[in-house]
């Protein structure tokens, strides 16, 4: 069981598959602090999104780009940041489509991963890294701790 | 590597196609996905039930394939169903609307229960 504050830093090139070491790092620093299971589950998707966003969006499947993840637990408050080194921007958060709108063709089959992020996590911000790029940042309150 | 994390088989049982989608569901999944459901369309089936088994990870990628099938199912006026997914992911599909589209069962063995009674009623 974790006490006190501590943090987790990892480097993964951006090629489609390596969100899957991500959320596997997250998902166990998660697990050691103690989080539920039903929780560390909406870590897992949560963090895959974002590092996919930093991956195909920010770093535009740039394989020797690399994605910035940074995890940290102060015993309240659990944060992931995902930060790409891209150049292109995000594009301003709206209002994601909905199922209706893309079955109707009116929308794009995708564009899911945001309103995931939105949905899982208890706070969601996108903004630029203080180097060129995109840092999406993923906050839990009151982190729900598995009783052992 | 990942694009061999998902197997995809077929079979049918009674009125129902069963695609089993064994592994991750990514955008690497669209083409084994999309044949399997091709292949059971061209055979005349009806009712799909899209099985999941071991379906560790299932992402946006992979939501918008299944959408696709759904605006597929649609145009074929098909009935699509899935099962053998766990809470989270069930969770998930209620998020992004899936299931107004397909219902989902906790187990293959429900589904095809739910589905052969609805077809004989």
């Amino acid at each position: 069981m974790h006490n006190g504050k501590t943090s987790i830093e990892l480097v993964v090139p951006s090629i489609l598959g390596y969100e899957i070491v991500a959320r596997g790092a997250v998902a166990t620093f998660a697990h050691f602090i103690g989080f539920d299971q039903a929780r560390i589950e909406d870590l897992k998707t949560a963090v895959s999104e974002a590092c996919i966003n930093a991956i195909e969006h920010g770093n535009q499947l740039q394989p020797d780009l690399p994605v910035h993840i940074t995890s940290s637990y102060d015993g309240h408050r659990f944060t992931v940041e995902v930060s790409d080194t891209g150049t292109k921007p995000f594009g301003t958060i709206t209002e994601p489509k909905t199922i209706e709108e893309k079955l109707a063709g009116a929308a794009s089959l995708r564009g899911m991963g945001i309103m995931l992020m939105a949905a899982l996590a208890d706070e969601f911000l996108v903004e630029p890294s203080a180097a060129p790029g995109n840092t999406v940042r993923l906050i839990w309150y009151q982190c729900e701790v598995a009783q052992p | 590597m990942l694009e061999d994390e998902l197997k995809v088989s077929t079979r049918v049982i009674g009125n129902i196609a069963v695609i089993d989608l064994v592994g991750d569901v990514t955008t690497f999944a669209e083409a084994k996905i999309n044949a399997a459901y091709q292949e059971m369309s061209q055979n005349g089936a009806q009712q799909i039930l899209l099985n999941f088994r071991q379906n560790d990870y299932i992402n946006s990628a992979g939501i918008a394939i299944l959408i696709g099938i759904v605006t597929e199912v649609t145009r074929n006026d098909q009935k699509l169903a899935f099962s053998g997914l766990s809470p989270h992911f069930q969770k998930i599909f209620r998020m992004v609307g899936l299931s107004q589209y397909a219902k989902i069962y906790q187990d293959e063995q429900e589904a095809l229960t739910d589905l052969q009674n609805a077809a004989t009623a």
